[in-house]
């Protein structure tokens, strides 16, 4: 083994850094193409990794030298009537010893505990000794007795408390196996104890595993209860009346509640919060803020900003890997799906209302909560109520706003069968701001955050996302340095004002962290401030600059490997530029450049391999390619599982985009399963509560097209009189189109004309003239006339749909999807009218339009249903033989797409001969 | 020269090594006198930490009044630096009055010490590769330092340093690849 020359050490650091950020089992594909490159780089990285590994193993240098003390320690010393024995524990606020009564008159052992005397501050002695009274009298079966408090001589200051000989209260529970309900009683006495103290105006503020011990016998004790008091700072009156007081305190983070990071009042409330936290922890075996390592200032993050996820999803594979969730099964004598059975509903509920960010949306008291989780005990129902359908909705709009506004109307698309150009191009951006955010393990992004938090956290007031980045901005103003750092903080800022729809505040810092660039000659940071810049102005009104920021981007980097990360990012920003103005072919040629960036970088991280699929699936959509489509939605869904986000609201809004397209393209069975494991993922419980109506009136369409009318039309009116109550406009308007062709379906031609007439006046206030939907309104009341028999009726307003969108096309405006729908349309009413040789002329132009968009050897519902009308009309010219032969066609469509008991499909077989008739 | 300890930061940064040599010995005399006050303080004999110490080091001096005083990140690098021959000092002391001065004698069954805990030449080994990453990396060589010797968290140096505690953990594990291979190079010598 040889020692490193610096020139070594300095060529070998960037790339150690990334080794030792992955995981161990991405190492070694990396390693083996960094091999390929520079085999004698790879053999030294090799080396020192292995030595890594074994380092971590051993725990090298993990234990620090004996710190400045020597060896007798206190043991023998005498405080009070108590002589020490022996050290039992040492934390934050001092050290903790056994001692034992040297008087002899009881056999009792207790723990003295010493603390820090920075913590109390001076004069703090008089104070403790007197707090330390009132403390004594809080007598409850389930709380330490604390029996004395005092001043040693040396000066510190000291409590005795009952000595509980027991294990933390996680701890305990795993290694008995407790199941759900055993571990629910044990919390009962750690709600009970605290009530108690509540009870004595006395608020515990650190509550967390560590404090609670449960002995052999399995008695529940609370340790700590008052220090915090007994800490308050000298301004404090002393008095044990102020149940209130302010935080200040440093407080264990896992278990702080929003206030106590945030600095609001500490109440009772907070306990409520931590104990919530406790019990989650205690029920599943896994921290609210989620697994893994948080830095500080993410776990404020997730304190303040992020609602935690429910109890029951973080049991199954959807919470973590595998191995972790079978285990935190097994250690409650149950499996991973019977556990998610058992906490679902109710438990969910208890705990989401102990963990709300806001105290008064909390229990309103320990004992309230107590209350509840008794009722569950004994299958009574609960009091609390699961978060209203409303309030979640609204939740869900604002998370996914524009996602949510696009699906809508590409729902109307299918509907009507067009997707609006603009609304796409948002909801791209959508898409691409998710991937951000889920890309969020880069360097910049988290040093911003621990960045904003360490300014943030003492200001003392609470604070939101916006204020963080406003001051953080103003803290990268403030700095004097231009170097390539500040360049990329400039830029994560901007991003994140994006990802919170800020265009106004974005805009001006990218501008800035471009101004910055341009004097350094670091390539990546000028890459990156051009395109990134160049991206957010790209909706705004400089296509032109925008688009020759990118370029600018592009040609900054040089094709070397380490620049591969940089030349992805700029792509996919160059991407989205070309999208954004109208260049859909430029958007796709951009993303495949970008896929083909990340195969020639040193390693391919799986996030960048979903956040490329999911940019590419996005730009076929809007190029209307939707076979490249629905091939980038498939793997990007393969990607997102092998990250283990499954059943993640990504992955719904994932399923939901790609079974759209799968409906536009004429596979109603796929999209179903799709659009069923989606309303899956983020429904609360067995009920619909939570499920978008967006999602439950798309499941309809797709039911629709299955034939399964009934159900289709159940689904549509839920997913109406939801859009309703939240008063969700463009669903209303979408649910009602689709209603309408759910009941001409049905043959109920008044209540189709009904929703037509209710959707008309609002189509015309919510959109502008030459919209396609209002071809589509009238296509729809030809087909109504066509059901009353009147073909005459029906012809006149069909040729005035396609003329209309005929019109809207040819102003450049969306449309051009539906448009062999409506000839196939004309060429149903022709044929009832005694015209088949008009009608197959029709049916000839709509099969070359849907077959133009599919791709060949795929099966499709429409050019199944198309080739299904062409037989009938070849059958009604007495063309025998050419009709069976487009009746096998359409057999053969239909069967694939929509399955072999359609009636379609039936009817179908039947005209070829290979069936029986039905009836 | 400026005798405050701003003062000798700020001249040790401008390169000045009298100016390094005086910050070295009075932030040394400044924490040994701490850690006497407080061994007196908590009955003559428990454990001081080395952070605990660190931390009133810097406020006591922080509260000295100097208009232009260091931040504390700034003065943690100094002072852990520092701390770590004061702890060496400590150990050599404490090893040599245990083994009774000059004779050392290794129990045979090694319950003298506890698995893990280092003895004084081998922190002295460490302390001399230190030196070295201290020229090649001087911040990683900080960051054993305020770890290894004071005993600081990821997360308070994370904080101290206003980066991400993965970054913290990350730069810990290549010193640490760093400081073994110096180790093993130097006994294999």
């Amino acid at each position: 083994m040889s020692t490193l020359t610096p020139e070594q050490w300095r060529t070998l650091t960037p790339y150690l850094n990334q080794a030792l950020d992955m995981a161990e089992t991405e190492r070694a594909g990396w390693l083996s193409s960094l091999r390929a490159q520079d085999p004698d780089l790879a053999a030294h990285l090799e080396s020192l990794l292995a030595e890594h590994s074994h380092l971590a193993q051993e725990g090298f240098l993990d234990t620090g030298p004996t710190p400045l003390d020597d060896d007798p320690g206190l043991a023998g010393q005498v405080i009070g009537p108590y002589t020490l024995l022996s050290p039992i524990g040492q934390g934050g606020m001092g050290t903790v010893w056994l001692a034992e009564r040297t008087d002899g008159r009881f056999e009792r052992r207790v723990a003295v505990k010493f603390l820090n005397i920075a913590l109390v501050g001076r004069g703090g002695g008089d104070r403790f000794k007197r707090e330390g009274s009132i403390l004594g009298r809080l007598a409850h079966p389930h709380i330490a007795e604390l029996l004395d408090a005092g001043v040693s001589e040396s000066g510190s200051p000291y409590l005795v408390l009952e000595y509980v000989d027991g294990d933390h209260i996680d701890h305990y529970c795993d290694e008995r196996k407790l199941d759900v309900e055993a571990r629910i009683r044990l919390f009962l006495n750690v709600a009970a104890a605290v009530a108690h103290a509540h009870a004595n105006l006395i608020v515990h503020r650190d509550l967390k595993p560590s404090n609670v011990l449960v002995s052999k016998d399995g008695e529940v004790k609370l340790l700590d209860f008052g220090i915090a008091k007994l800490l308050e700072g000298e301004g404090q009156d002393g008095s044990a009346t102020a149940l209130t007081v302010q935080a200040g305190r440093a407080m264990t983070p896992e278990y702080a509640a929003p206030e106590q990071v945030s600095g609001g009042m500490v109440t009772t409330s907070t306990d409520v919060y931590s104990l919530g936290v406790l019990l989650y922890v205690l029920l599943t075996g896994q921290h609210p803020a989620g697994k893994g390592n948080h830095s500080p200032a993410e776990l404020v993050k997730a304190i303040v900003d992020t609602e935690a996820r429910r109890l029951s999803d973080m049991v199954t594979a959807g919470g973590g890997d595998l191995e972790t969730v079978t285990i935190n099964a097994d250690r409650r004598t149950t499996t991973p799906d019977k556990l998610r059975r058992l906490l679902r509903g109710d438990l969910d509920t208890i705990v989401a209302k102990a963990l709300k960010k806001d105290p008064l949306e909390r229990y309103s008291s320990v004992t309230a909560l107590a209350d509840d989780l008794a009722r569950y005990l004994n299958h009574e129902p609960i009091r609390a109520r699961p978060d209203t359908f409303a309030y979640r909705a609204a939740k869900f709009v604002r998370r996914n706003r524009t996602a949510v506004v696009l699906a809508t109307l590409a729902v109307i698309g299918t509907a009507a069968g067009i997707v609006d150009a603009l609304v796409q191009a948002r909801t791209a951006r959508v898409q691409r701001d998710f991937a951000y955010r889920q890309l969020q393990n880069s360097e910049a992004v988290n040093d911003l955050n621990s960045f904003l938090l360490s300014d943030a956290a003492p200001s003392g007031k609470p604070f939101t996302v916006n204020e963080l980045l406003e001051r953080a901005r103003q803290i990268v103003e403030a700095q004097h340095g231009n170097d390539a750092s500040r360049v990329q903080l400039l830029i994560s800022i901007g991003e994140q004002y994006n990802t919170q729809d800020e265009d106004a505040k974005s805009r001006p810092i990218l501008e800035e962290a471009y101004r910055v660039s341009r004097g350094l000659t670091d390539r990546s940071a000028r890459a990156q401030a051009s395109c990134a810049l160049g991206h957010a102005i790209s909706l705004a009104d400089d296509p032109k600059r925008a688009e020759s920021l990118i370029e600018e981007g592009l040609r900054e980097l040089p094709g070397e490997p380490q620049y591969a990360f940089d030349r992805v990012s700029c792509l996919l920003h160059g991407s989205a530029v070309a999208r954004n103005t109208g260049d859909v072919k430029q958007g796709i040629a951009r993303v495949q450049e970008a896929q083909r960036a990340l195969r020639q970088a040193p390693f391919n991280p799986e996030m960048r391999k979903l956040r490329v699929f999911m940019d590419l699936a996005e730009a076929y959509r809007e190029a209307a390619d939707l076979p490249q489509a629905i091939a980038a939605f498939e793997q990007a869904s393969v990607q997102l599982s092998a990250l283990g986000r499954d059943n993640t609201e990504t992955a719904g809004t994932l399923f939901n985009n790609w079974a759209l397209a799968l409906l536009q393209m004429g596979r109603p069975l796929e999209a179903e399963r799709l659009l069923r494991r989606a309303i899956e993922v983020s429904r609360a419980d067995l009920s619909e509560q939570g499920v978008s109506p967006m999602l439950l009136n798309n499941y309809a369409s797709a039911l629709d097209d299955l034939a399964r009318f009934d159900e289709a039309a159940g689904y549509a009116e839920r997913a109406y009189a939801r859009a309703q109550k939240a008063g969700d406009e463009v669903v209303i308007n979408q649910s009602l189109l689709l209603r309408s062709r759910i009941y001409r379906d049905q043959h109920d031609v008044p209540r189709a004309e009904a929703a037509l007439d209710e959707v008309e006046p609002r189509l015309r206030k919510a959109l502008p003239p030459g919209h396609y939907a209002f071809a589509a309104v009238i296509a729809d009341r030809a087909m109504l006339e066509l059901e009353r028999g009147k073909t005459a009726q029906a012809l006149r307003l069909v040729n005035q749909a396609i003329d209309d969108l005929q019109a809207t096309i040819k102003a450049g405006k969306a449309g051009v999807n539906v448009l062999p729908l409506y000839y196939q349309r004309r060429g149903l009413i022709e044929l009832r009218a005694g015209r088949p040789d008009a009608a197959a002329a029709d049916v000839a132009k709509a099969l070359d339009l849907f077959q133009a968009k599919t791709s060949p050897g795929v099966f499709s519902y429409r050019t199944g249903r198309a080739y299904l009308l062409l037989a009938r009309i070849l059958k009604a010219q007495g063309k025998e033989q050419e009709s069976r032969t487009a009746a096998r066609t359409a057999a053969e469509h239909l069967q694939s797409s929509a399955g072999p008991d359609h009636p379609d499909t039936h009817s179908a077989r039947e005209l070829a001969g290979l069936d029986l008739p039905l009836r | 020269m400026e005798h405050t300890i701003s003062g000798l930061i700020g001249a040790a940064e401008r390169g000045d090594r009298a100016a390094t040599e005086e910050l070295f010995e009075t932030l040394y005399r400044e924490l040994h006198r701490l850690a006497k006050r407080e061994l007196l303080r908590q009955g003559g004999s428990a454990s001081v930490s080395a952070t605990t110490l660190l931390h009133e080091a810097y406020l006591a001096m922080s509260s000295r009044g100097d208009p232009s005083f260091p931040d504390q990140a700034h003065f943690m690098g100094y002072a852990a630096r520092v701390m770590r021959r004061l702890i060496i000092d400590h150990a050599r002391e404490r090893q040599a009055r245990k083994r009774g001065g000059l004779f050392e004698i290794t129990s045979l069954d090694g319950q003298d010490a506890p698995a893990n805990s280092v003895d004084h030449r081998e922190l002295t080994e460490i302390s001399q590769a230190l030196d070295e990453l201290e020229s090649v990396e001087p911040s990683l060589a900080e960051l054993v330092d305020l770890k290894f010797f004071c005993g600081l968290s990821f997360g308070e140096i994370a904080s101290l340093r206003v980066v991400s505690e993965r970054t913290v953990q990350r730069n810990w594990e290549r010193a640490r690849i760093y400081l073994h291979r110096k180790l093993r190079a130097d006994l294999a010598v």
